[in-house]
């Protein structure tokens, strides 16, 4: 035995018992199971090492685990063995355990070789404790402690942009649970957390693909919002999205709801087959609908069974039959929709069919013959009687006018289930390709994650049910994970997007199972699970750091501080709207179209163009702004935001040059510096500590506005000398001179305030 | 790679933040510079890529694979074998047989076939390895050119250029990793989607280089902030930003302080290398190009195609400034010339009339571009590649009509077997690799998958396109998919 090996077993000696699933099974997944996992096709020698019985079983004269003796278990023997046709996993597979994880597999079998699941598929039970106790323990593991609470006016920036995505407005001394309350109950709550389920349901206002025309998807939008702001439970918000439409007489908004899987893309190009597309928006809602709720990946169980986590490519099949059964097919038109046409708009539709009709039949009459669509494009000037051509083209514009009226109407995809006698055989798609389909399958929900709850149907509405079941172990963690990641800047289980068992183990268990009790056995209210963790002292730490702060937890993984991070895409921008009092607050209806840079929209067919809005529309909250799929809103994809292809889980932060660019030169920005000038010119106080205030929501300190002050006079100096420049700057921000100002001095703040709106803390959240 | 190295890349990336002993930085555009964490996995035979799209896709039976066959069946019934089990884009029941519409003859020392379209490119043939049996599984554009770029028909993943950046950084600082041209006076049909990052952090996004208004999106300072002002605005932030990581000890505060020192440089670098009129005559002569041209087609609201004349520079330009780019640096340079699909259903989109003039657009262009970095001594580590997202047929579009009308013919989506080409960076010159059969319908040897062409990409930028991968959602993703079938094609191999 090697020396190093002597010493990390006397090493290890001292060290707690091994725990299968948090320190076995991720090294199981990781390098056997691809060969000796759950995928029958892939697995080799017959053997499998993700089942207790299987591993334990002697086989071919030899044991894979044989409790309490590794050398006897040829997953330890194996893993060390010099002979390179025994050695696991094999050269070719490119995969070597560290010494370190050898050890781990060698202790556990020598310790019994105790089995168990993997982590997150086990119940969630509440431990005992309160989120400051379960930090507190992993801090003291590190030796730190909680540090103490950031200041009132940090805290309240904090608490305001973390529930509402807007720096706070009030200003009084309300204590701090009143202000959470308070901006709980505010109808921003809703549009700033409406964002997540934006991104998770991957909303766009066009079709996606070559075509990538628009289409109508605005009121599910303000329907998450609405549903947010009155705190609907996460179970009914689930229900209605997912099965609406199945429900006993269902309202009008439980069908909007079903959008939600309505915005997967459909293809209009031509010459597509469109049950190609309509199969993958199917594979996209199973996908997306595992994700969103159980933070699992079902991709690749269309092709094969899942190489890490129990699901098999039947199961796949099953869970896809139950969504496979919705009318919408790829169609051009969007159907099934739901309309919903104002009087007016129903007047106007009536009126339009009638004329359409008389002068149908007077060409009738006149023609001699019943013209068809395809009739009327044929005119010919030479043949037709001046009178006939004359009401061919009446019937055309006629036509035309009809189609314009219904186009005003407001209608939206939404899901409805086929009649019985029409349901579709889902088959198993041979290696996901769905011009090779096999074996009919019948419609279940994922075998490993317990059975449909008593009495449910075996449709969308069991599936919706089974999704926030009590028993099911990964809803409540994962949305409480997503929660908390929103609020911490990291999840306690980093990747977000992957519960199983390749994903990262949770820095903190026992607090991730508290929050996730908290929030199903709360009747699943996003408001309180919100209050729950604000109302911490964990929460409410300040978050300056220390090196040794830095060392022992390098990227606040364990709370060991206040989370300080920089803001998102919108929060960015409406930030800057709302510092500098330009923001609307105008909410819902359809997107509006805030400036950019002109020529971005040359997509290959969709004739739409973008028209930048003019007086409110060019201000309202950046979840209002139109996103289309292939051109998206420049501004928001630099700095991380979504295009609406597919379902994202998380926004990876990145800071970038073209963040800087955005910032100090897209128009909406100098629009805001330009307002907040005239506001910190209009504020009686010195004007550039009065913008720090304003912008950054706390009084600036001694001297911290002096940098700012010179800027001014230098630039101020330099604009007297070329007053052209002044009133071109002035000109580019569309803003007019307030009153009793020189141009010089104006343009001067105005590069102030550019300034101010650049700063790092003006970005971030403290 | 996981998130954690990700991180730990970007802290060690550069001195500045080694030195400043702060603790992990979010993702930095900086993390894609200075090559000496970033090394090949394997050796490496190309340094950069510049990817030439023909977006829409040029028929290959009218550029470089010469079926004379096709001569004996024109204008005939298709045989049955042509349409038995297939799926078409538009062709329904029996469609006319069309013969190739221009002449061809074999060019250079190799003794290629190549049609008369082409007759600058034929000159530097010897320089290409041209590949006739590229076949894909998608025959709908936007899902073909996702696949093509992407690995994957479906939205979402990272684009080829995305992934050698991600792998191996840029070498220019104060420019972009992964650059975008377009030209044609379209997006290509799949939008954005073809440079975007995917699953990949949004800094190894492809960054769209225009050659009308601002280079780069917000790239100018206002009117009336001239770069004294901008200097002197940035130095009271950075005044600030240093106060505010005193108080925070945030290493993100640095990272920030660095992009807009970054942002201030790229305001004058990129337009600098944007400015092909710094290029002597004699070069601007070689691609065809012209300074400042702007092209209709560029910014007129209606069918584009009408618009397009053959000497038009605008593909020419992005050739020279692919050049610029990547001898200043840039890692990938992407190019899509959107205008190929020729379908014949008007002269726009038509073979006869619209195909000679996008082949004149490009064949001047791109043999100057090979022949400009061959005399920089560029094209050894260079590596071009051209061609579009599937083929055409060998038939005519029945639905758009079956005889020979001036301005109407056309062919369909042909995703069975098309030609693509690449030169240098490794490769061998004047092969042709595969054989399709006589009617060029199927390979009958040597087919080459997407995944092929991908693999052997990556191989020759040193990345090794089996163990290069990201992890995500529980899944190693790799460009060349979770399967093995993509095969380096070691026949092109110098």
């Amino acid at each position: 035995m090697s020396r190093a090996l002597v010493l990390l077993l006397a090493v290890s000696a001292r060290a707690e018992p091994v725990d299968f699933s948090r320190d076995v099974l991720p090294i199981l997944s990781a390098n056997c199971f691809a060969c000796h996992g759950p995928d029958e096709k892939e697995r080799k020698a017959k053997l499998r090492l993700d089942v207790e019985g299987d591993a334990k079983r002697a086989r071919d004269g030899e044991t894979p685990v044989l409790a309490g003796k590794p050398e006897q278990s040829s997953v330890f023997t194996r893993l060390v063995t010099k002979d390179e046709d025994e050695l696991m996993p094999p050269p070719e597979s490119h995969k070597t355990l560290k010494s370190a994880q050898i050890e781990l597999v060698r202790r556990w079998i020598a310790e019994g070789a105790k089995w168990g699941r993997h982590w997150s598929f086990e119940p969630v039970t509440r431990p005992q404790g309160t989120i400051d106790s379960l930090v507190k323990e992993k801090l003291t593991e590190k030796k730190l402690t909680l540090r103490p609470p950031a200041s009132s006016a940090t805290l309240a920036r904090r608490l305001s942009l973390d529930l509402t995505g807007l720096p706070p407005t009030d200003s009084s001394d309300k204590d701090y649970e009143a202000l959470v309350d308070s901006l709980l109950a505010s109808k921003a709550f809703g549009e700033h957390w409406a964002r997540l389920w934006l991104d998770l349901a991957r909303y766009a206002d066009t079709k996606g693909y070559e075509k990538d025309l628009g289409r109508t998807m605005w009121p599910w939008r303000d329907w998450v919002v609405d549903g947010l702001n009155a705190d609907m439970p996460l179970d009914q918000f689930t229900l209605e999205q997912l099965a609406g439409d199945l429900l006993p007489n269902p309202t009008e908004q439980q069908l909007i709801a079903t959008a939600f899987h309505r915005n997967t893309m459909s293809n209009d190009e031509g010459g597509t087959d469109n049950e190609e597309f309509r199969v993958a928006a199917v594979k996209d809602r199973v996908d997306t609908t595992i994700q969103v709720w159980m933070g699992l990946t079902m991709g690749c169980a269309k092709c094969h069974s899942h190489k890490y986590d129990p699901i098999s490519n039947e199961d796949y099949y099953r869970l896809y039959s139950i969504l496979n059964q919705t009318q919408d097919a790829d169609l051009p038109d969007d159907s099934p929709k739901l309309s919903k046409p104002t009087p007016e708009q129903t007047k106007a539709v009536e009126s339009a069919t009638k004329k359409l009709n008389e002068l149908r039949e007077q060409l009738a009459k006149a023609s001699g013959k019943d013209l068809k669509d395809k009739d009327l494009e044929r005119e010919d000037p030479t043949t037709d009687k001046p009178e006939i051509a004359k009401l061919k083209a009446e019937v055309k514009s006629a036509r035309n006018a009809l189609k314009a009226a219904n186009e005003e109407i407001v209608a939206i995809p939404i899901f409805r289930e086929l009649p019985t006698a029409k349901q579709r055989v889902t088959k198993i798609h041979n290696r996901g390709n769905f011009l090779d389909q096999t074996a009919p399958v019948t419609p279940a929900v994922l075998p490993a994650f317990g059975k449909l709850p008593e009495g449910a149907p075996l449709n969308r509405i069991g599936l919706a049910k089974w999704l926030v079941n009590r028993d099911n172990p990964l809803t409540p963690r994962v949305w409480a994970n997503r929660v908390w990641a929103r609020l911490f800047g990291i999840g306690l289980v980093e990747t977000e997007e992957d519960f199983g068992a390749l994903g990262t183990p949770p820095s903190n268990p026992k607090l991730l199972d508290l929050l996730a009790a908290e929030y199903r056995d709360g009747g699943w209210s996003l408001k309180k699970l919100l209050k729950f963790i604000v109302m911490s002292d964990t929460y409410r730490q300040a978050s300056e750091t220390t090196p040794a702060l830095r060392e022992a937890d390098p990227r606040n993984a364990l709370a060991s501080r206040g989370a300080r991070y920089r803001l998102s895409a919108e929060v960015v921008r409406d930030q800057a709207l709302a510092v500098s009092g330009l923001l609307s607050r105008k909410m819902g209806g359809p997107p509006v179209m805030p400036p950019q840079p002109a020529g971005l929209w040359r997509s290959t067919y969709s004739g739409k163009t973008w028209i930048d809005a003019e007086g409110e529309d060019r201000h309202r909250r950046g979840l209002y702004t139109y996103l289309k799929r292939t051109t998206p809103y420049p501004s928001f994809i630099t700095f991380d935001g979504g295009s609406g292809e597919v379902c994202q889980i998380r926004r990876i932060r990145t800071n970038t040059p073209l963040q800087a660019l955005v910032t100090l030169n897209d128009p909406v920005y100098l629009e805001a510096a330009a307002a907040l000038a005239a506001k910190m010119i209009a504020s009686g106080s010195e004007p550039a500590a009065a913008g720090l205030r304003i912008a950054l929501c706390r009084p600036a300190k001694p001297d911290e506005a002096k940098p700012l002050i010179t800027l001014f006079a230098d630039a101020k100096a330099d604009f007297a000398k070329h007053p052209q420049q002044a009133t071109d700057l002035i000109a580019t921000t569309r803003s007019k001179l307030p009153q009793g100002i020189a141009a010089p001095d104006f343009a001067a703040w105005i590069v102030t305030a550019n300034a101010i709106l650049n700063l790092d803390e003006f970005l971030t959240r403290n | 790679m996981t998130p954690d190295l990700l991180h730990a890349r970007a802290v060690t990336r550069r001195h500045f933040f080694q030195t400043s002993g702060l603790g992990f930085g979010a993702l930095a555009l900086n993390s894609l510079m200075a090559d000496d964490l970033k090394r090949p996995m394997i050796p490496a035979r190309a340094k950069r890529v510049i990817y030439l799209h023909m977006a829409g896709s040029p028929s290959q039976l009218e550029m470089f694979d010469y079926k004379p066959e096709l001569q004996k069946l024109h204008l005939k019934d298709a045989p049955a074998s042509f349409l038995e089990g297939k799926r078409f884009a538009f062709i329904k029941g029996v469609p006319k047989v069309l013969a190739a519409q221009f002449k061809f003859a074999q060019q250079g020392q190799s003794g290629q076939w190549m049609s008369e379209l082409m007759p600058q490119l034929a000159k530097v043939i010897d320089k290409i390895s041209v590949i006739r049996t590229v076949h894909t599984d998608q025959f709908n554009h936007a899902p073909a050119q996702l696949f093509v770029h992407t690995g994957s028909p479906r939205l979402g993943s990272p684009s080829i250029g995305s992934w050698a950046t991600y792998g191996l950084g840029s070498t220019n600082e104060d420019l972009p990793g992964f650059v975008v041209l377009l030209s044609g006076g379209k997006t290509p049909d799949a939008g954005k989607s073809l440079w975007g990052s995917g699953f990949l952090p949004s800094v190894y996004q492809g960054v769209q280089c225009r050659t009308t208004g601002d280079p780069v999106l917000y790239l100018s300072d206002p009117k009336g902030m001239d770069r004294v002002m901008r200097r002197r605005m940035l130095d009271a932030v950075a005044k600030m930003n240093e106060a505010e990581h005193a108080r925070s000890g945030d290493a993100e505060t640095l990272t920030r302080i660095a992009q807009y020192e970054l942002a201030y440089r790229m305001q004058t670098s990129v337009p600098d290398v944007m400015d092909i009129s710094k290029e002597p005559e004699h070069v601007l002569k070689l691609y065809g190009a012209k300074p400042g041209y702007v092209s209709p087609a560029e910014t007129s609201t209606d069918d584009v195609r009408v618009l397009y004349k053959g000497d038009d520079p605008t593909f020419a330009n992005n050739c020279l400034l692919a050049r610029r780019l990547i001898e200043n640096g840039v890692r990938f340079v992407q190019l899509y010339d959107w205008g190929w699909d020729h379908h014949g259903s008007s002269p726009g989109e038509s073979i006869d009339e619209t195909l000679p003039i996008k082949c004149q657009q490009i064949d001047r262009a791109i043999s100057g571009l090979i022949l400009d970095l061959e005399q920089r001594g560029l094209l050894d580590d260079t590596l071009i590649v051209w061609g579009g997202e599937f083929g055409r047929t060998p038939m005519m579009q029945n639905n758009v009509r079956s005889d020979l009308k001036k301005g109407f013919v056309g062919r369909d989506h042909h995703p069975y077997a098309y030609t693509m080409w690449m030169a240098g960076g490794g490769i061998k010159g004047g092969v042709a690799l595969g054989q399709t059969d006589e009617f060029g319908y199927y390979p009958v040897e040597n087919p080459v998958g997407i995944r092929d062409l991908q693999a052997t990409i990556l191989h020759q930028l040193g990345l090794d396109p089996y163990r290069f991968h990201f992890s995500y959602q529980g899944l190693d993703n790799r460009l060349i998919g979770p399967t093995n079938e993509g095969k380096v094609l070691k026949a092109l191999l110098a």
